[in-house]
């Protein structure tokens, strides 16, 4: 063997290893996160239920239901539609690992696109796990992709065109659960998704809704409910009975040509009236600095605090830092204010989820003090 | 000095030695460089990280190998020297009017796909070897078809810059084809008349078809350009009809383009002209390796923060400055993504599509800027140039133009708003 080859031979075993090493963890990805429902489970199934074409992929997400047994509303929360918005998939599993409900039914879906808490984001150097101290131990959770793993649809087109409205979007959109509604039985898995999602409502007779996410510090829908125009009383009840315990939520009409949004697909598509929440996640921003597991749990980013101070950015941004705890607290709190509304509204189809910590407790005790 | 400066000038110092003193390869070099920023960031060796930030630009090295791959079967087949005699033999009375053509001409891929890469893979390797011919210096060459891919990325109906600004401001892909005109035909325009009286003099139309071989045509007449229609017609396809062209992504659509060129034109062994494509195209696929490598770790360690945060501290007299800094990030999607974003905020108040549009053609002259300079890497691989620097400092004019011609649609984007819209 001459020099020349060995070499070649050295750099290929080298890339090997390197490879062997890195495939190793992005595969610890593919494990599932372990949830601990309340006592009051009725059941548990998965979106493939709704649509055979997801049974057994990476999209045949946990669905938890809790039955009263009494009649009243039924209400669908989503977590993890966006995997790198920990505050939606972490508040939906405190509600169902905590929630007693006496009236009516709940159907929650903690991971709704499962298939992007197996991998993370190129270029964003996201950490893949983060810790939360609970009575039973650490528990650890995935933080995953805004999007469905390519391993599941690929290749993006070079843009997306959506379904059936033709309104385009960069291609890396079209793995995007939340720009797929409402979706189609033979359209791409990221499609076959939300179809499912859709099924799941309609089938479901959903009559409320709420989808949870988390955005960066600088964009401008943030701290928000956005909602359809069928639920602006609803909204705006809740935005009011919220600024009474001190909690400001900016409400935000749907837009009409925003097309393929959980907020304007499943109320022009269903009966269901629907709601997302987003709070500050200083992870998910542009302009934070050193990432890691810590900034996903205590939120505290000095370029925030730089960039909020230059006054250059109209930024949601505490310099306090903003931490899962105040994050899940703020959809706690938003969720319930919006379920109290409608229960008022719609006095003769009520739900009643009780046992729910509020924003005081969260802040107070911690999220781990909420999880089993 | 602030942590994330320590580790931006190791990283840069790294890439300085690695690539100049020690010669390394420009892809090994961005790679050593973002070991280096991960140590000093003390991140040990995050191999995840180095994986995952490789394997970030896996489309666009499939499509640099798929689409290096179709034009060498083009040059094969003897479908590029036919259609160079043909833009020459049309317009070769107005010189002024040729060089415009090809400018749009060599545009018109990375409007239909929002990619600048392919402008220069595609239209630009056709139309090199006219300019060659007509007597514009290799680097000229580069620099004109280089700059024009910056136009095509930016000019309309396809924007992908703009729709990674506008995912990041929930803003939809809708008006902006007149604003994106606006900063991409005038200043595209400029740089055929300025290349046009700056480097070509009079030339023997005779003497130039003598180099080209023009006998090809005639021996399997339109069958030639099988491959260039499929391709065309079907990344347009893929994009405006979508219900009628399964999506087939463009690595694939470039080989079967390919493979149709073995039944086009002349003969040739495909395995061979492959292998000479991929062997050419590795250089680039390396750079862009390194580049997604460097990237993460300027992410990880908070650096590219610091950086989009700095932009922003300025006075507000001067953020125009902030605008002006975008190219300066490398990369067209990053600085959309990175500085881009923000940047829509600073500006509110002024007619937002206009202002996108602006920080669209200020990101996408990003992609001639080192570290990875990708474009003028291509350009250089085409007109046969082995530093690619030159090419850059070649369109030091053009880019400047563009920049200017940018911040005054930018200070004036209010009035503009009010003619146009």
């Amino acid at each position: 063997m001459n020099k020349k080859n060995i070499v070649t031979y050295s750099i290929l075993c080298v890339a090997l290893f390197i490879g062997g090493m890195a495939a190793h963890d992005f595969l610890q990805m593919h494990e599932e996160d372990v949830f601990k429902p309340s006592a009051t489970l009725t059941k548990t199934g998965r979106l493939g239920d709704y649509w055979q074409g997801l049974k057994g992929t990476s999209n045949d997400s946990k669905i938890f239901y809790f039955d009263s047994g009494k009649p009243g509303a039924t209400v669908l929360l989503l977590g993890g539609t966006h995997p790198n918005e920990p505050a939606g998939f972490i508040t939906a599993t405190v509600i169902l690992e905590n929630v007693r409900i006496t009236k009516g039914k709940a159907i929650i879906l903690p991971q709704a696109c499962e298939s992007g808490f197996t991998c993370t984001d190129p270029f964003e150097g996201n950490p893949r796990y983060f810790h939360i101290k609970t009575k039973s131990g650490n528990r650890k959770f995935r933080f995953g992709s805004r999007v469905a793993n390519p391993l599941d649809q690929w290749p993006d087109p070079l843009v997306y065109t959506h379904y059936p409205s033709g309104s385009k979007y960069s291609g890396f959109e079209s793995r995007n659960l939340n720009r797929s509604y409402p979706g189609r039985p033979d359209g791409s898995f990221i499609e076959q998704t939300a179809y499912a999602i859709m099924q799941l409502i309609k089938t479901g007779k959903v009559d409320v809704a709420f989808d949870l996410h988390e955005a960066a510090p600088e964009i401008p829908i943030i701290n928000a409910i956005v909602y359809h125009e069928k639920g602006e009383m609803i909204a705006l009840n809740a935005v009011l009975s919220l600024e009474m315990e001190e909690l400001r939520y900016k409400p935000e009409l749907s837009p009409k040509n925003f097309r393929g949004l959980s907020h304007r697909e499943w109320g022009d598509n269903t009966d269901v009236i629907p709601f997302l929440m987003e709070t500050s996640n200083p992870i998910q921003g542009r302009l934070r600095g050193k990432t890691d597991e810590e900034l996903i749990l205590k939120g505290i980013s000095p370029r925030y605090k730089e960039a909020l101070e230059s006054g250059a950015l109209n930024i949601e941004y505490l310099p306090s830092g903003e931490p899962l705890k105040r994050r899940v607290g703020r959809h706690l709190a938003g969720f319930k204010a919006i379920l109290e509304a409608y229960n008022e509204e719609y006095p003769e189809k009520q739900a009643l989820l009780e046992n729910l910590p509020d924003y005081s407790d969260l802040m107070e005790k911690g999220v781990g003090a909420f999880l089993n | 000095m602030n942590r994330e400066l320590i580790i931006l000038l190791g990283m840069l110092a790294t890439f300085a030695v690695s690539i100049f003193k020690l010669k390394v390869p420009a892809g090994i070099s961005l790679m050593l460089a973002a070991v280096v920023g991960a140590l000093i960031g003390g991140e040990g060796l995050p191999l995840r990280h180095l994986v995952e930030g490789g394997f970030g630009f896996l489309e666009a090295i499939l499509i640099i190998a798929t689409a290096m791959i179709f034009m060498k079967v083009m040059e094969a087949t003897g479908a590029l020297a036919s259609i160079n005699a043909g833009i020459l033999k049309t317009f070769y009375r107005w010189p002024t009017l040729l060089l415009m053509v090809i400018v749009v001409f060599v545009m018109f891929p990375g409007m239909l796909t929002g990619l600048s890469s392919t402008c220069i893979l595609t239209t630009g390797a056709l139309v090199a070897p006219v300019l060659l011919a007509m007597g514009m210096p290799k680097l000229a060459v580069g620099s004109f078809i280089a700059m024009a891919a910056i136009f095509g990325e930016v000019a309309p109906p396809i924007s992908i810059p703009v729709m990674i600004i506008g995912g990041g401001v929930d803003m939809p892909y809708i008006g902006f084809a007149k604003p994106l005109f606006l900063v991409s035909f005038p200043a595209a325009i400029f740089t055929a008349v300025f290349y046009r009286y700056r480097y070509i003099k009079s030339f023997d139309i005779e003497q130039v078809l003598s180099r080209l071989d023009t006998t090809v045509y005639h021996k399997f007449g339109i069958k030639l350009f099988l491959p260039l229609v499929f391709v065309v017609i079907y990344l347009v396809g893929e994009i405006s009809f979508h219900d009628y062209f399964p999506h087939l992504g463009v690595p694939l659509i470039f080989m079967i383009g390919a493979l149709l060129g073995i039944f086009s034109g002349e003969k040739f062994n495909f395995l061979n002209v492959s292998r000479q494509a991929l062997r050419n195209a590795m250089p680039v696929m390396a750079i862009l390796v390194g580049v997604g490598m460097f990237l993460q770790i300027l992410t990880l360690t908070g650096v590219r923060g610091y950086l989009a945060v700095k932009a922003l501290y300025l006075p507000n007299e001067i953020k125009y400055l902030a605008a002006l800094l975008m190219p300066f990030m490398g990369s067209a999607y990053a600085s959309a993504s990175v500085i881009g974003v923000p940047l829509v905020y600073v500006f509110l108040g002024k007619n937002v599509l206009i202002v996108t549009a602006v920080l669209v053609v200020m990101a996408s002259l990003g992609d001639l800027m080192p570290p990875p300079s990708l474009l003028c890497a291509y350009a250089a691989q085409i007109v046969k140039e082995k530093n690619h620097f030159k090419i850059l400092r070649k369109s030091a004019v053009p880019i400047a133009v563009t920049m200017l011609f940018g911040l005054l649609i930018l200070v004036f984007s209010e009035e503009i708003a009010a003619v146009i819209f």
